[in-house]
This record gives C-alpha cells, sequence and structure tokens, in this order.
C-alpha cells in the first residue's frame, strides 16, 4: 500500500475538476462550439487574402462538421426516446409489465450502441500535443496563435498519460459521449425536484421515521458492508493477479456509497400501476429519494477524506472526522438551502397576488427552485440534494398558495422533465456500454460487486426493519422486508456519481460494474417485480382512500404481541414527541405564516408580537375567519382534542376500534379542505392510536364539514 | 510540491464552476425580479412597460453593477502560445504541461485587435454567452411557440398579405437599409471614421437583413391584452413571425455570398448562388419542419398515445425538437424548420392530441417561449455594458435609426397599397400607421448580430442593434397605448361581435375588379385548401371526410388503412347528426349566398362569430369561408358534407358559436338516436317549439339585443326574434 503519484489523484482529481462552462449550458450541451461557422463564413465574404480564405473554409468546414455531429448525436438520443416512447405506449396498451420504459431506453440505447461501435468507420480525431513547458499548470483557456492567427481552446478536462492513444479513437464515438457534469447539472435535477415535489403523501409523513432510518442509517450500512467486502474481492483479485491497477480501501468505500443509491423507479412504476399497498409504496419511495442524496453526499465526503499524514490510505481519525464532518456540513447545508429558498417562495406566493397570472407564477416556481440548485452549488454544497429539499418544501407550503392551474402547470412540467431526463439517461446509460472505451471488465470484481449488493441490502433492510418494527405500531411485514429487499434496484444517481470520474483504472472498473448491475437489476428485478408482488401476497390494487386493512392487519400483529406492545408504544411515543412538537409548530406557526391555511397567526402568537403576527397572516385567513367561523372553531378544536387525545394515549393502551371509522371520515374530508386536513391527516398519521381512542369525537365535526 | 499544484488548479476549478453557477444565478434572479416587477404592474395596469423593457432595465441595472463595481480581475488566458507546428486549428488540442497533458477544445477564432480588450474583466467575460446558445436553445422554443400558437383563424384569412409583407416586405427592408446605410458609411468614410475597405456594401446588406426582422411582441402583448382589432393583431403577428424566418435566412445567404475576384463587386454568379442558397434553405427547412410535423400527426392518430398525456406530450416534444436538430444536421436552418414544425403541429397534430396533451403542450411551449424570452431581452440590457467591444459610431447609429424608418415605411405603405387593390377588407389607414409604428426590433436582431462580432463591421452592427432594440422597445413599447388611442383603432372587441365591421367591408368589396383580383390571388389558396380538407386533414387527423370518399376508386385499399375509424359516420351516428344538420345548413346558405353580389364578408362574418375558442376542426370552414368564399357553392354540396364533422366535441363547439340553437337539441337528439338527418325547414320549426319551451335557457345566447347585418344570419334573425317575442 505505498501510494504512487497516479495514486493521489485516485480519489478522483478529476471527478472534481468541472468543466467550467457547463453550468451555463441550460439545456443543449453539446450544441455548442459551433459558434464560428457564421463567423467564418461571414468573414470570409470580406476576406481578402487568398491564403487565409483557404485556410479558413478548411476551419470552417471542420466547425461545420463538427456542429452537424453534435446535431445529429443528439439526434440519435432524441429519436431513441421517441422510440422508446412508442413502444411503451404500446406495451402500456398491451398491459405487458415486465419490462418499464427505462429498460426499454436501455435496450434502444444497447442497439444504437452496438451499431455506432462496430457500424461506423473509425474517423481519427485531429490532436496534436503540444509541449508547454513555460507555464506550471493548466488555464482555464487558452489563446493559440497558429500561424498569424489566434485561436481560443477551453479546457476540457484532463487526460492520465496513458489514454492519449485512446482519445484519438472513434470521432462519432466521441460525439455521443456526453461530459458526466451534465447529468448532476441538468439531467438529474429535474428528477431529483419531481421526486421531491411528489412526495407530498401522507404515508410519506407516517412513516417518516422509518424512512429516515432507512435511508440515512441504511445507507451507511449498506455503503460499509458494500465497501468491506469489495475490499475483499480486491485483495483477493491481488492474490489472483488479476489486479493490474492500484485499489484502496477508500475506493472500495466510494464504490459502496455510490452503489447504495437505489433507484427503484421501475418497481414504483408497477406498484403505481397496480396500486399497491400504499405503506409500502411510500417506504421505497421515500427511501431511495432520500438514499440518493444521501449516498451523493457520502460519496463526496468519501472523496474528500485525504489523511494528513504520507501514507494516504490509511486510517486516519483526524481525516475522517473531517469526513464525516464534511457529510454533516454538506447534508445541512443543502437542507437549508433547500428549504430557505422553498420557504422564500412560498412567502412571495403568499403575499404577492401573483396567482392571477398562472404562467408568471409557474415561471417565478422553476426559477426559484432552479435558483436553490445554483445557489447550493455555488455555495460550494450539492446541488441536487438542496433541490430535492426545496422540491419537498414546495410541495408542502408553496403549492398550497399556487393558483389551481399553476398547480397542474407545475406538476406537469416537472413530470414532463423528469420523464424526458430519465429515460434520457437510461438510454445513455445503454448507449455507454458501447461507446465509453474505457471498459474495465471484471469478472471477479462484478461477481463480488453482485453478491456485495445483496448482502449490503439485507443487512440494510432486515436488522433495521427489525429495529424498527420494536418502535413501530404498523409493523413492516415481513414480506414488505422481502419485497424492500427485492426493490433494492440501481439506476441514475449510482450511474452518474460513477461516470462522474473515470479518470483512474480503479473508477474504470467501478463504472463498468455499476453498468452491469444496474442493467441486470433493471431487467431482471424491475421484470420479476409483478410475480415477486404474487408470490409475497402482497395487496394490489389498494384505493389510496380506503386503507384501514392494513391498519387492521398490523393491528392484530400487535394484539398478538402482547407484552411486547407496551414497549413499543413507549418507544413510539418518544419518537413521536418529537414529530409532534413539530406538526404543532408547524401548523400554527409555519402555515400560517407561509400558506394561506391554518389558524390566523395572532391567535396562535402570544400576545406582544401581535403587529408581527398581524402584518404576516394573510388577508384571507381573517376573511375566512369571520364566514367560516363554525370551521375553523372546528379545526381548533379538533387540534385540542389531538393534543389532548396525546396525553389521554399514554394510559389507554391500544385501542383500536375507532380508527377506521376515523380514517375513513378524514378521506371523506379530504377533498372539501385541501390543507388544513392536511395537518390533522398528518397528526392522525402519526398519532394513529391516540386517535382511534378518541375516534368518535374527531369524526362528528368533521362530517359536518364535508 | 506537485501536490499544491494540483490543489491550486483543482480550487481554480471549483471557482471556475461556482462562477459558472453564480452568473446563471444572477440571471435568475433578474428573471425572478422582472417576474415581481411585471406583477406589479400588471396588478396595476400599467402598460407603457411590457415584461421585456422591464427584463431590459433590470439587464441594465445588472451590467451596469457588474461593470463598475466588481473588482476587475485578471483572465488567466493572457497567454498566447505560438504554435508554428501547426498549419490550422484543431477541434481539440492536447497540451503537456509539465507532464501532464490537458485537453483543450477549441472555441473561436479572435480577431487580433480584440486580444487585448480580452484580458480584461473575469466576471464580464464570464458574463457574456456564447452566441449560438441563442440560437440553439433560447430561440427555438420562442419560435416554435409562435409558430404553435399562429392557429387562428384571421391568420388563414389574411394569409396573402401576410407573406406579402414577410417575404417581400423583408426584401424591400433588407435592400433599403442596405443601401441607405451604405450612403452612411461612405460619408464616414469621408468624414474620416471609418476605414476605406473595411465596410463593405455586403457588410451593409447584412445589417439591413438582420435589422429586417421585427418582433413586436410588445405590441402584440398590449394588443392581446386590450383585444385590439383581430385583423390588425394577426397582420402584426404573422408578419413578424414569418420576418424572422426570411430574415434568418436572408442573413445567412448574404453571409455566403463571396464572388469569385474582387470580393465586393457584384457577380451575378455569387448573386444567383446566394438566391439559389436562399431558396434552398428556406425550401429545405420548411420541408423538414413540416414533414416532423406530418411524422408526428401520423404518430399520434393511429397510436392511441392519447391514453397517456405524458406520452403525448414527451412525444410532441421531441419530435419537434427533431425537427430543429435535423435541419442543422441536414445544413438548414434549424429555427425556421422549428417554426414551419410548429404551424404544422398546430394544423394537423394538435387535433389528434388529447385534451390534456393539448393543454399540457401549449403550457410547456407557453413557459418555456416566456423564459426564453425575457433571458435574451435580459441578457440584452446586460450586454450593454459586459460585452467588452462595443463600438459607438454616433454617425453610423443616426444613420441605422433612420434607415430602419424609411425601410419599415417603404415596405408597409407601398405593399398595403398593392394589397388594398386586392384586398377585399381593405388595410385602412390607421392600420397602416399602425404597423409602421410596430416595426419594434427585438430577440431575433439581437441574436442573429451577436452571432458574429469578430470584425469591426460586426461589433458596430452589433451596438446599433442593441440601440436600436432598446430605442424601440422602449419608446415604441411604451407608446403603444397613446398610439392606439391617436389612430382611433378599435379596442375592446369581443371576438363575437366582429360583426360590425361588416358594413363597410361589404361596401368595399362590392368592386368588381378587385373582386377579380381577389379570386385570382384565392385561387391557389382556395385550390390548397380543398386539397387539405379533402386529402390532408383526412389523413393526418381524424377529421375531414373520410378518404375513402374523396379518393379514387383505385386507391381503395390505401384510403380505408390510411382513414381513422372516426372519420366513418357510423359510430357516432346520433352525434354526427346535429353536426350533418348544422353542415347542410352552413352549406345551403353559401349556396344562397353565392347568388349576392357581397358574399365573401358574409363568409367572414360567420367565422367571426365563431369564436376562436372553438378548438380545432372548425378551421376547415375558417380557411375555406375565409380565402374562398366562392368555393364553396361548387364543392361542398350537403352529400359530401355528411361525414364532414364526425367528432364530437369541436363539432358541438361549432354548432355552438355558429347556430347556437343548435345546442337545444343536444338532449333531444340523444333522446331518439335514430333519427334522419332532418331538414332545414323541420329543424326550424323544430327550433322553435324547443324555443318556446325552453326559453329560459335562451337568454344567454339571445343575440337580438346586439344589431345582426349579416345576410348569412339574415335568416336566422326571424327565428330569433320570434323567439324573442315568444319567450317575452
Amino acid at each position: 500500500m505505498e501510494p504512487g503519484d497516479a495514486a493521489r489523484l485516485g480519489p478522483g482529481r478529476a471527478a472534481w475538476a468541472l468543466p467550467p462552462r457547463l453550468l451555463l449550458l441550460p439545456l443543449l450541451p453539446l450544441l455548442l462550439g459551433r459558434g464560428l461557422r457564421a463567423a467564418a463564413s461571414a468573414s470570409s465574404g470580406a476576406a481578402a487574402e487568398d491564403s487565409s480564405a483557404m485556410e479558413e473554409l478548411a476551419t470552417e468546414k471542420e466547425a461545420e462538421e463538427s456542429h452537424r455531429q453534435d446535431s445529429v448525436s443528439l439526434l440519435t438520443f432524441i429519436l431513441l426516446l421517441t422510440l422508446t416512447i412508442l413502444t411503451i405506449w404500446l406495451f402500456k396498451h398491451r398491459r405487458v409489465r415486465f419490462l418499464h420504459e427505462t429498460g426499454l431506453a436501455m435496450i434502444y440505447g444497447l442497439i444504437v450502441g452496438v451499431i455506432l461501435r462496430y457500424g461506423t468507420p473509425a474517423t481519427s480525431g485531429h490532436d496534436k500535443s503540444l509541449s508547454c513547458t513555460q507555464e506550471d499548470r493548466a488555464f482555464s483557456t487558452l489563446l493559440v496563435n497558429i500561424s498569424g492567427k489566434f485561436f481560443e481552446y477551453t479546457l476540457k478536462g484532463e487526460i492520465s498519460p496513458g489514454k492519449i492513444n485512446s482519445v484519438e479513437q472513434n470521432d462519432m464515438l466521441r460525439k455521443v459521449t456526453f461530459d458526466p457534469e451534465v447529468f448532476f447539472n441538468i439531467l438529474l435535477p429535474p428528477i431529483i425536484f419531481h421526486a421531491g415535489y411528489s412526495l407530498k403523501k401522507r404515508h410519506f409523513f407516517r412513516n417518516l421515521g422509518s424512512i429516515l432510518a432507512y435511508a440515512f442509517l441504511g445507507t451507511a450500512v449498506s455503503c460499509f458492508i458494500i465497501g468491506n467486502l469489495m475490499y475483499g474481492v480486491v485483495k483477493l483479485m491481488k492474490l489472483v493477479g488479476q489486479l493490474s491497477d492500484k485499489f484502496y480501501y477508500t475506493d472500495c468505500l466510494f464504490f459502496g456509497a455510490i452503489i447504495s443509491a437505489t433507484d427503484p423507479v421501475t418497481v414504483l412504476a408497477i406498484f403505481n400501476e397496480l396500486h399497491a399497498d400504499v405503506d409500502l409504496y411510500a417506504l421505497l419511495f421515500g427511501e431511495s429519494v432520500l438514499n440518493d442524496a444521501v449516498a451523493i453526499v457520502l460519496s463526496s465526503s468519501i472523496v474528500a477524506y485525504q489523511p494528513a499524514g504520507l501514507n494516504t490510505h490509511a486510517f486516519d481519525a483526524a481525516a475522517f472526522f473531517k469526513s464525516v464532518g464534511i457529510f454533516l456540513g454538506i447534508f445541512s447545508g443543502s437542507f437549508t438551502m433547500g428549504a430557505v429558498t422553498g420557504v422564500v417562495t412560498a412567502l412571495v406566493t403568499k403575499f404577492t397576488k401573483l396567482h392571477c397570472f398562472p404562467l408568471l407564477e409557474t415561471a417565478l416556481f422553476f426559477l426559484m427552485s432552479w435558483s436553490t440548485f445554483l445557489l447550493a452549488e455555488a455555495c460550494g454544497f450539492t446541488g441536487v440534494v438542496a433541490v430535492l429539499f426545496c422540491g419537498i418544501t414546495q410541495a408542502h407550503y408553496t403549492y398550497n398558495n399556487l393558483s389551481v392551474e399553476s398547480r397542474s402547470r407545475t406538476k406537469q412540467l416537472f413530470e414532463v422533465l423528469h420523464f424526458l431526463a430519465e429515460n434520457f439517461i437510461f438510454s445513455y446509460m445503454g448507449l455507454a456500454l458501447f461507446t465509453f472505451q474505457k471498459h474495465v471488465f471484471s469478472p471477479v470484481f462484478i461477481i463480488g460487486a453482485f453478491v456485495a449488493i445483496f448482502l449490503g441490502r439485507a443487512a440494510h433492510i432486515y436488522p433495521l426493519s427489525f429495529f424498527l418494527n420494536l418502535g413501530r405500531r404498523h409493523k413492516i411485514g415481513w414480506n414488505f422486508q422481502h419485497m424492500m429487499m427485492f426493490s433494492g434496484l440501481r439506476g441514475a444517481m449510482a450511474f452518474a456519481l460513477a461516470i462522474r470520474d473515470t479518470a483512474s483504472y480503479a473508477r474504470q472498473m467501478m463504472f463498468t460494474t455499476t453498468l452491469l448491475i444496474v442493467f441486470f437489476t433493471v431487467w431482471v428485478i424491475g421484470g420479476g417485480t409483478t410475480p415477486m408482488l404474487s408470490w409475497l401476497n402482497i395487496r394490489v390494487g389498494v384505493d389510496p382512500d380506503q386503507d384501514p386493512p392494513p391498519n387492521n392487519d398490523s393491528f392484530q400483529v400487535l394484539q398478538g404481541d402482547g407484552p411486547d406492545s407496551a414497549r413499543g408504544n413507549r418507544t413510539k411515543q418518544e419518537s413521536a414527541w418529537l414529530f409532534r412538537l413539530w406538526y404543532s409548530f408547524d401548523h400554527n406557526y409555519l402555515k400560517p405564516i407561509l400558506t394561506h391555511s391554518g389558524p390566523p397567526l395572532t391567535t396562535t402568537l402570544p400576545a406582544w408580537c401581535g403587529l408581527l403576527a398581524r402584518c404576516l397572516t394573510s388577508p384571507q385567513v381573517y376573511d375566512n375567519q369571520e364566514p367560516l367561523r363554525e370551521e375553523d372553531s372546528d379545526f381548533i378544536l379538533t387540534e385540542g382534542d389531538l393534543t389532548l387525545t396525546y396525553g389521554d394515549s399514554t394510559v389507554t393502551a391500544n385501542g383500536s376500534s375507532g380508527s377506521h371509522t376515523a380514517s375513513t371520515s378524514l378521506e371523506g374530508s379530504r377533498r372539501t379542505k385541501s390543507s388544513s386536513e392536511e395537518v390533522l391527516d398528518r397528526a392522525l398519521g402519526i398519532g394513529d392510536q391516540p386517535v382511534s381512542s378518541r375516534g368518535t369525537r374527531l369524526v362528528f365535526p368533521l362530517e359536518d364539514n364535508a | 510540491m506537485e501536490r499544491q499544484q494540483r490543489f491550486m488548479s483543482e480550487k481554480d476549478e471549483y471557482q471556475f464552476q461556482h462562477q459558472g453557477a453564480v452568473e446563471l444565478l444572477v440571471f435568475n434572479f433578474l428573471l425572478i425580479l422582472t417576474i415581481l416587477t411585471i406583477w406589479l404592474f400588471k396588478n396595476h395596469r400599467f402598460r407603457f412597460l411590457h415584461e421585456t423593457g422591464g427584463a431590459m432595465v433590470y439587464g441594465l441595472i445588472m451590467g451596469l453593477i457588474l461593470r463598475y463595481a466588481t473588482a476587475p480581475t485578471d483572465i488567466e488566458s493572457g497567454t498566447v502560445y505560438d504554435c508554428g507546428k501547426l498549419a490550422f486549428s484543431p477541434s481539440t488540442l492536447l497540451i503537456n504541461i509539465t507532464d501532464q497533458v490537458y485537453e483543450y477544445k477549441y472555441k473561436r477564432e479572435i480577431s487580433q485587435h480584440n486580444i487585448n480588450p480580452h484580458q480584461g474583466n473575469a466576471i464580464l467575460e464570464k458574463m457574456t454567452f456564447d452566441p449560438e446558445i441563442f440560437f440553439n436553445v433560447l430561440l427555438p422554443p420562442i419560435i416554435f411557440h409562435a409558430g404553435y400558437s399562429l392557429k387562428k383563424r384571421h391568420f388563414f384569412q389574411n394569409l396573402g398579405s401576410i407573406l406579402t409583407y414577410a417575404f417581400l416586405g423583408t426584401a424591400i427592408s433588407c435592400i433599403v437599409i442596405g443601401l441607405i446605410m451604405y450612403g452612411f458609411v461612405k460619408a464616414m468614410v469621408y468624414a474620416g471614421q471609418l476605414k476605406n475597405g473595411d465596410f463593405h456594401f455586403t457588410d451593409c446588406l447584412f445589417f439591413g437583413s438582420l435589422m429586417s426582422a421585427t418582433d413586436p411582441v410588445t405590441v402584440l402583448a398590449i394588443f392581446h391584452e386590450l383585444h385590439v382589432d383581430l385583423d390588425l393583431y394577426t397582420l402584426l403577428f404573422g408578419e413578424s413571425v414569418l420576418n424572422d424566418a426570411v430574415a434568418i435566412v436572408l442573413t445567412y445567404s448574404i453571409s455566403i455570398y463571396s464572388p469569385k475576384e474582387n470580393p465586393n463587386a457584384f457577380d451575378a454568379a455569387a448573386f444567383f448562388q446566394s438566391v439559389g442558397n436562399f431558396l434552398g434553405i428556406f425550401a429545405g427547412s420548411f420541408a423538414m419542419g413540416s414533414a416532423y410535423a406530418v411524422v408526428t400527426a401520423l404518430l399520434t392518430k393511429f397510436t392511441k398515445l392519447c391514453e397517456f398525456p405524458l406520452l403525448e406530450t414527451g412525444l410532441f416534444f421531441l419530435l419537434s425538437w427533431s425537427a430543429f436538430l435535423s435541419a442543422e444536421a441536414a445544413g438548414l436552418t434549424g429555427i425556421v424548420a422549428v417554426l414551419f414544425c410548429g404551424v404544422t403541429q398546430a394544423h394537423y397534430t394538435y387535433n389528434n392530441l388529447s385534451s390534456d396533451s393539448k393543454m399540457r403542450t401549449k403550457q410547456l411551449f407557453e413557459f418555456m417561449n416566456f423564459l426564453g424570452e425575457n433571458v435574451i431581452f435580459c441578457y440584452m440590457g446586460l450586454a450593454l455594458f459586459t460585452f467588452q467591444n462595443h463600438i459607438f459610431n454616433a454617425l453610423f447609429i443616426l444613420g441605422a435609426f433612420l434607415a430602419i424608418f424609411v425601410a419599415r415605411a417603404c415596405n408597409i405603405y407601398p405593399l398595403s397599397f398593392l394589397l388594398n387593390l386586392g384586398r377585399k377588407q381593405k388595410i385602412p389607414w390607421n392600420f397602416q400607421h399602425m404597423m409602421m409604428f410596430s416595426g419594434l426590433r427585438g430577440a431575433i436582431a439581437f441574436a442573429l448580430a451577436i452571432r458574429d462580432t469578430q470584425s469591426q463591421p460586426k461589433q458596430m452592427m452589433f451596438t446599433t442593434t442593441l440601440l436600436l432594440v432598446f430605442f424601440t422597445v422602449w419608446v415604441f413599447g411604451g407608446g403603444t397605448t397613446p398610439m392606439l388611442t391617436w389612430l382611433q383603432i378599435r379596442v375592446g372587441v369581443d371576438l363575437d361581435e366582429d360583426l360590425k365591421e361588416e358594413p363597410t367591408s361589404t361596401q368595399e368589396a362590392n368592386n368588381l375588379d378587385k373582386n377579380t383580383t381577389k379570386t385570382e390571388s384565392a385561387w391557389l389558396f382556395r385550390m390548397w385548401y380543398s386539397f387539405d380538407h379533402k386529402y390532408l386533414k383526412p389523413i393526418l387527423t381524424h377529421a375531414g371526410p373520410p378518404l375513402t370518399t374523396t379518393l379514387p376508386e383505385w386507391c381503395g385499399p390505401i384510403s380505408r388503412l390510411l382513414t381513422s375509424p372516426q372519420a366513418y359516420g357510423e359510430q357516432l351516428k346520433e352525434e354526427d347528426v346535429e353536426c350533418i344538420v348544422n353542415q347542410d345548413e352552413l352549406a345551403m346558405s353559401y349556396q344562397e349566398q353565392a347568388t349576392s353580389p357581397c358574399s365573401p364578408p358574409a363568409g367572414l362574418g360567420v367565422n367571426q362569430k365563431a369564436s376562436p375558442q372553438t378548438p380545432s376542426k372548425d378551421n376547415i370552414y375558417e380557411g375555406d369561408l375565409g380565402l374562398g368564399g366562392y368555393e364553396l357553392k361548387l364543392e361542398q354540396t350537403p352529400e359530401k358534407f355528411q361525414y364532414a364533422l364526425p367528432t364530437k366535441g369541436p363539432c358541438q363547439n361549432l354548432c355552438k358559436h355558429t347556430h347556437i340553437y343548435l345546442q337545444r337539441h343536444h338532449s333531444d337528439f340523444h333522446s331518439n338516436p335514430g333519427e334522419k338527418p332532418l331538414t332545414r325547414k323541420r329543424k326550424r320549426e323544430q327550433d322553435r317549439e324547443l324555443g318556446s319551451g325552453k326559453s329560459s335557457s335562451w337568454t344567454e345566447y339571445a343575440p337580438g339585443k346586439q344589431p345582426l347585418a349579416n345576410p348569412l344570419l339574415g335568416d336566422l334573425i326571424p327565428l330569433r326574434q320570434g323567439l324573442d317575442t315568444e319567450k317575452y
């Protein structure tokens, strides 16, 4: 383990050496660099010298050719997507469920990749290697004086010396190879934002504790287990002599981190279509969304792990804690950033009457959400994570302030963006298997990785579920656990993280392995979801509005456990205490401040800040207050009830009788009360039991409203 | 040591990337500010500043701040390497810097005198976009949206005039501006402000062509808000949209005009090559755009994609984008292709989409258009200060101002005069003045100017263009409302009460020789519309008569294959009935009209009666009625109309808008579905009965209050009045 010079750039030096101008290009990163077509052609009209005209003509032609190739390569992708859409329609039309659109996109990508790889003539790029000794570092832009003319060059990336020859390969293959930062700056943000924006499901908040546990603890567990297993595999490979370059423990951990980002989009789509159990859906969806955020930050903090001493790959406590600090810092920073912009958007939409102009409102919403990303990136946080939390906050607060039209507009806009971006990434994955030119296939490593991800997933789901079941009232059933274990698909995020840095040998091997894992999981596991669902006896066709059956089931389990329940309750109570606090705070202060719903602040805030409260309370709340006195008072009353019942529930151990009626009546009132009901809902979700004991009291006022 | 160095470089790149984020963030904030300000303005009904104007103001302020408030950090690219080894500039460059190989990508060529200012402010340099972004990212959605929302009945009514203004007008304007500017350039050479030989006539023409792209987005927004006369709106909108396409292609063909010997002497071969280029590129782009739209239409027609609006929207978006990319890949102009793709999509594909997708696509492109437009205008404001190679030349700017006014006048007034000879509905003087006034310059002119700022003349042009855009957007845009009142142009025109216009135009239309001119020019359009109606619409959409009836016998299998099952009347018998009856009436009334001399305006009257909300299929009538009032009587006999409008929704709309009373029958027909198409008389009788029965529901439609001078609707008046009397 003697670190050489090349090893120092091992943990992704070039990965974070980001091409500078990239963020500038919002949509069509490929179409750039054609600026000279018109330029050269225009100047050719005025050109006086013959010799230079010839030269210019050559340059112009080349530039035009390059632009044309750019267009063709982008066109390839778009036609691929078009084809995917049409095939998917056929599949959906015929109700074929074994192949999801993402899987299909990958297949088409593969086919085109094969064609590009073996069907196009290999033209070599015009690369010239210059030796410049007068400078000791690379500049971002370079002016080159070529026979009296000045040309500007921009830094594209660093090339390890061994790869110089392979750069001059197929021009077309190079054209269809994107800058990996495209994924992080253009394709992933809408996907992640959409995930956050559509998280606003009651069941998500009901299972928040479990989801957080799976996402944070689970990802960490899985990362470490995969990392350790892979380290074993690497050692083995070294023994066998299959390893031709260095591979350190941090690399293994990095691999663990990137491969821990699950992306069960295929499974979720099937769940959604079949209306599988909502709790399971919420658990999986929530886990996968937060998972991605954790994995990104985790991988970047592993990269940032740089021990101070000579041995850069030995364990160093200081560096380790620094990495942990970085993880926490980046995560909380991104979280804050996202939440703050979400809150600002909510305030802006609340206090302006922007909802008269849905277009302006939508544009503002979009720009603010995008600003989150940019702001986080500019501050050195992780934009994708910030965007995720921004999405959640937007859904929770801003969404309530938007006009009806803007709501559907924003939803549809991000849906379209998400759909396009996702399929784009997956078809690129298929393409990359053949067009990426630095694959390192190592069978031992790949087999080891397959074993490791299953073990990692198992070591993540089963123990955590066991611990969570101790505290949960709705137990996570064995079939749910199996299903979650099964749904450990890898997708866009793992791929994007892996492709971000493919400079070193270890990273290339990781990338190849990740690609294969994604293929395997999406096709095999994704295709096996429907059989698995029926085999595991998971209820399908659950109307989200009638979820009492699982409640009953789990209550039976709970009653069967008998003696455990008291202890479980206490654990629950403790964890619920935090959420109760948060929800009462949210309902009493945040919701009224940020949205038009909730009780007016003047009633919830103490008297001494009355002026501020009056200022912040939207006039609508007051308007509502007089004519809708009854409803408001109902809610205030029920709120009171809730808090009361929370207090009571410690006494009553388990009364499951009324829960059914309570939740159904809530569903009934859901249509009439959009936002204020959610508070109740959530409060109910978390404190199911207390409500159930007093269920009858809750039902009546709500039914009056409905 | 080495490591530290790498650290530095890494840090450098970090900073770089963050600055990339910061730049975009600046734009985002500017846009957010603009949106909020615009909301304030809209809320208070200030109309003197449009959102684009606001975006420019904010851009200017930000540019000022960036220019004078930031510390000028040195840009790193100062070093110039001499490479004697290289004979030409390769696309990628591998540079070996102390054993580390870096890959550099070719960006652009820099003319010699730009190297020094290049070393100035790094932030300013950062805030400068690659001009190709405008052409590849920002403009396509704007142009596509324009094409996609062109589908207004009035557009097709005024198609001839719009095409004339767009093609001839742009050419005239280009040449006039070019000539005037050439004069000014000569004057500048005399005055010693310019070296002789720097500024050629082709450059002047280039300036003329880029300056010919009008973009009256500000004016149109105000028109839209105030409901200004629709004909005027359509003329302006259609002109500006097609104008852009023409100007782009024209600019390109001028820029490739390269005579063999003397680069600035007239060379017939090169000239004709340029002309050929213009025609080729224009036709090619047109074909490419419409081909993609046709493919989309066919795909949406023959798949049941409408079950999944998301997929449908995705497909629509991707195929429209493909049109752009294919055109670019084929060496054509993507923007022009996208424009015609948009027009065709709106004409055919739109009818096949599910209602959800219709909304989605409209909103999506509206949104993209909004963002793109504001980004461009914001950037314009910014560019005035951040662009580092401005050349302000007072004489040239003055000349340009003069030239665009003269050119606009030369474009509008003579063409309007010529058009008025042939038009039934004259373009009155106040419209002409308004069109003259609305010669704003906007995004396209700017994008064309910024595309090439290498040589000195081009930089001068860019600066001038920028100033012209500022001036026109602020002054003209702000002056629109006063101008409207001063010119006494009707505002607040409700789409349904367009009939007021009728009497005057009827009188004018009486003139026979004008009518013949009209029919001649309309002949082409009539051909096209009957072709469109009989073949294209049935092939590409679910509307129109089934192909089996319109195509000759021998291609029976093909026609059966291409006709959508919905086009056959059988399935939708009950719903059809109303429309068929309605159709009969329309056709018959047209036959009646044919005898009266003033029929075409009457046709227009029918059109205007139908409000534009009527979604799609009534476009057939719009076109038909608007352009060839005569041919209907010849071809569209009741039998042919049997299947004319088989689908349900639009049909009902048509019924609602043209013959409102038919709606009352809807429930009636559903109750006895076997009923055969009624004759007109029976129908009317039934109406009377029904109307008397349900007079309460008539109140909202009762048009008896407004004067109905329309001869076509004349025969309905007694009925309605009867109903009214019955009601009271």
